[in-house]
């Protein structure tokens, strides 16, 4: 590493390169900022997909679903929901009232929506019965 | 924007049925269709009070997000498998 550093600063003293060149290429060079505790772990990648595994035995047959949902999607969904008129949400929540759920749509925004989207990276849910399996995660 | 649809079907005692659709080549054979869908969707908006572009807009978002779905149902012999790229 010093001996590519010393070569950038040699270009630059023999002016075969410029300064703001020589600011790229050493910037090029560093990898950033070393981890305080020294360890060399790279930062998790960003979730992309959500999958839904679901296993499942009926009659004696196994079942099984899987869904890969990308995240994207859920965010365009989320950004979408935003623009539905409220006396269509209000008309939702009369029917979802009618079914004995008690919820209310318009409490639901959308940047409440979008940060929970964004935090999907770290969701894992298990749920493991005799007859079935239900595996959510992010990946 | 998802440019292929794969579709595979698979019955007990039945031949398993497997489907590339190409999602540009649909797009232009049903584009006539697709434009009257178009100005029914503005004119729904209007009536619902709804922003035009906007909703057009995270429309194309939702579609352009498609791409690497994926949905796989087996129930013993029978499978449905889909994914769009």
């Amino acid at each position: 590493m010093n001996e590519q550093r010393k070569a950038i600063l040699d270009m630059l003293a023999a002016g075969s390169i410029t300064a703001d060149e020589a600011e790229r290429l050493l910037t090029a060079i560093e990898p950033g900022e070393a981890p305080a505790s020294g360890s060399t772990e790279r930062p998790k990648a960003k979730a992309k997909y959500l999958r839904f595994v679901v296993g499942y035995t009926e009659n004696g047959e196994p079942g099984r679903v899987n869904i890969r949902v990308p995240i994207a999607l859920l965010r365009a969904g989320v950004r979408l929901s935003a623009l539905v008129p409220a006396q269509a949400l209000e008309k939702a929540n009369a029917e979802i009232a009618k079914s004995g759920v008690p919820f209310d749509l318009t409490q639901l925004k959308p940047d409440e929506l979008e940060e929970f989207v964004n935090h999907l990276d770290e969701v894992i849910v298990e749920v493991d019965s005799p007859d079935a399996q239900v595996r959510i995660y992010s990946e | 924007m998802p440019h292929l649809v794969t579709l595979r079907v698979k019955r007990p005692g039945h031949r398993t049925i497997r489907l590339w659709i190409p999602v540009l080549l649909v797009v232009i054979v049903l584009s006539p269709i697709l434009l009257l869908a178009l100005i029914g969707g503005v004119i729904a908006c209007l009536i619902f009070d709804m922003k035009v572009i906007p909703t057009y807009a995270g429309l194309w978002r939702v579609i352009a997000a498609l791409p690497g779905s994926h949905f796989d149902y087996e129930q013993g012999r029978f499978g449905l498998l889909m994914t769009i790229r």
